[in-house]
């Protein structure tokens, strides 16, 4: 590529290097390049990931692939196949030594599969002429980026079009140590020693997520949470999974933050020192822990990529770009698509659908929107939670308490009275709308397989499935999902 | 320092042969057995094996490229056969980076670019 002079008296090129580029090589981002190379146009993707505080890097196909989805169902199904051993004792299977977990056996299963995904896709852009470059992607103006590989070799790029994927990155706390010991879930799918006594801070997904399966292995597991767990989910399911945590072993100090992380004994894991305060009042109190996770949030990779170069506006204070119902900020020629965009669920599936029909109306003349409502999604914590369409108190606050039903059940899943687990844990319920012929707007389901029930009940809730059709629906049994 | 090619029969001599340059870059080519004219059972292998010699010339310096023959047609069908169950074979040709995920399985291998990558790729 030559590189091309930019100053101010130089007008946009008529002919771009490009048709479309891509910055972050993501779920979205991946999926719009790979739809665009299929209508002929000469795609580039940029993807670089800047190394973790312990300097921690990865390849190409974004956080659900490295970092995210993939390698944490992986780890949840390792925790599962743990419970799954001891209940099978109760099933007749004999073994008589104790059954260990050996963490390095397991990361590296776990590292070795997603590197042959990051080859995948290596492959899949070759073969569909989409250029790939290793390469730290910012406008400088008008119509270019200037990219900048890890050997800080910098060309300039033009293009018709641009997709900002960039995704985001776990917030840190801002004390005293964290960057220096605090590991975060960008570290954690690759550690190359067991974390030992863990100390997770945070109550997100993926806060509950981690603490569930490491607990799951057999560590010891603290969860510090600042105030509710799960904000944003339906709170009387948020308080259920906290319960049964709990109730398996993962202890919760609640409504304290960390204040300064100390190193008291360097190794791998070594010995840290937490000191933390409450977030109602004065009291302060000391842990020591081999690891600490925090997962406290995301942030947008928004801040450092030049949008203001070519005055695109994002929300100063979140880092979210605001877009119009086809994915297009404020900068007509500029896109933009995945976890960094305003107000839409922060998913894969969601992503790759918005970058799809987003490229076939660029480029084939489709019409079709990406349609943010009834997305469902699953929480992979040890009791697994999966939801659909509106919480309780969304539900409640959008259409009044006394305009909506909410049916609900507990169960008990028949492949868990053998092996006397929780009878009363598993719960399922259903929110409808009483002024739309009682159509379920919103589905929960805490229980097994939790994802497999709630695909189905999302397709059925976006054909306006009613109450009354759902109870004409003979059940399936013996099977969770019939409840 | 360049690159040196080892060529192999059968899977315990391909085994051997690669750890004994263990620290080192190594490639590996598989492909069916050849008869008496140097012609492969295998058709594809026929084809890749020149597009993969063109490449070598691309892999880093010290790596080491060995061409190993699995066996005859029989061998290869056979779905308990070493290359299958311990390197995770699943096609000939492949040409992969022994110790990583990376690989090319059948027409991956006839494509240039491809094979350019794979031996490029850091």
């Amino acid at each position: 590529q030559e590189p091309l002079e930019m100053n101010s008296h130089t007008p946009v090129p008529r002919s771009y290097d490009y048709d479309l580029i891509v910055i972050g090589g993501g779920s979205g981002g991946l999926a719009a390049a790979k739809e665009a190379a299929k209508y002929e146009k000469k795609v580039l993707v940029l993807d670089f990931v800047k190394p973790t505080p312990l300097g921690n890097s990865w390849g190409l196909g974004g956080t659900c692939v490295n970092v995210g989805c993939i390698p944490k169902k992986l780890m949840h199904q390792a925790a599962l196949l743990g419970q799954a051993l001891q209940d099978a004792r109760k099933f007749g299977w004999q073994f008589t030594e104790e059954v260990n977990h050996n963490w390095m056996t397991m990361t590296e299963s776990v590292q070795n599969y997603i590197g042959s995904l990051n080859w995948g896709y290596r492959v899949a852009l070759r073969e569909k002429s989409v250029t790939y470059e290793n390469a730290y992607g910012e406008f400088v103006g008008p119509h270019t980026v200037k990219t900048t590989n890890k050997r800080g070799v910098e060309k300039l790029y033009t293009a018709e079009r641009f997709l900002i994927a960039t995704g985001e990155r776990p917030r840190y706390l801002g004390i005293p140590g964290d960057k220096e010991y605090c590991i975060s879930s960008d570290d954690l799918f690759s550690l190359p020693y067991c974390p030992g006594k863990t100390l997770v801070v945070g109550a997100s997904y993926v806060a509950l997520e981690c603490a569930g399966f490491l607990a799951g292995l057999g560590l010891d597991v603290t969860v510090m949470v600042r105030s509710v767990l799960l904000r944003g989910f339906d709170q009387d399911i948020a308080n259920k999974i906290g319960e049964y945590m709990e109730e398996h072993g993962v202890k919760f100090i609640r409504e304290f933050v960390p204040i300064k992380v100390e190193q008291i004994e360097e190794g791998t894991p070594g010995i840290l020192k937490v000191t933390a305060k409450s977030a109602k009042g004065s009291e302060m109190i000391e842990g020591e822990y081999n690891t600490v996770l925090l997962a406290i949030g995301r942030d947008s990779c928004t801040r450092n990529i030049g949008l203001d170069k070519v005055g695109v506006k994002i929300n100063e204070k979140t880092g979210k770009v605001p877009v119009n119902d086809e994915e297009q900020t404020n900068v007509p020629y500029i896109y933009a698509v995945g976890d960094i965009l305003q107000d839409k669920m922060e998913l894969t599936p969601v992503a790759i659908q918005a970058g799809r029909l987003l490229v076939r109306r660029l480029y084939a003349g489709a019409t079709s929107k990406c349609d943010y409502v009834n997305v469902p999604t699953t929480v992979f914590t040890p009791l697994e939670y999966g939801a659909c369409g509106y919480s309780e108190e969304a539900a409640m606050e959008k259409f009044g308490e006394e305009n909506i039903e909410v049916y609900h059940s507990h169960f008990w899943p028949l492949e868990w009275t053998v092996p006397s687990r929780d009878n009363n844990k598993c719960y399922a319920k259903i929110i409808c709308n009483i002024q739309d012929n009682e159509r379920v707007i919103g589905f929960h389901v805490l229980g097994p397989n939790a994802g497999e029930v709630t695909q189905r009940f999302a397709a059925a809730m976006k054909s306006g499935m009613t109450k009354e059709q759902l109870d004409n629906t003979i059940g399936i049994h013996p099977v969770c999902a019939e409840v | 320092m360049g690159w040196e090619e080892k060529q192999v029969h059968g899977y315990s001599e391909f085994v051997r042969t690669a750890q004994s340059y263990h620290g080192r870059p190594i490639f590996a080519l598989f492909c069916g057995d050849k008869d008496a004219e140097g012609r492969s059972w295998c058709p594809d292998c026929v084809t890749a094996e020149p597009v993969v010699r063109k490449e070598l010339h691309n892999m880093p310096d010290g790596s080491v490229f060995i061409y190993c023959l699995v066996g005859d047609r029989a061998y290869w069908k056979d779905p308990n056969n070493e290359f299958r169950k311990n390197l995770k074979l699943t096609g000939v040709p492949t040409l992969l980076k022994y110790g990583t995920p990376q690989k090319l399985v059948e027409e991956e291998c006839f494509k240039a670019e491809l094979v350019r990558m794979l031996f490029t790729e850091d």
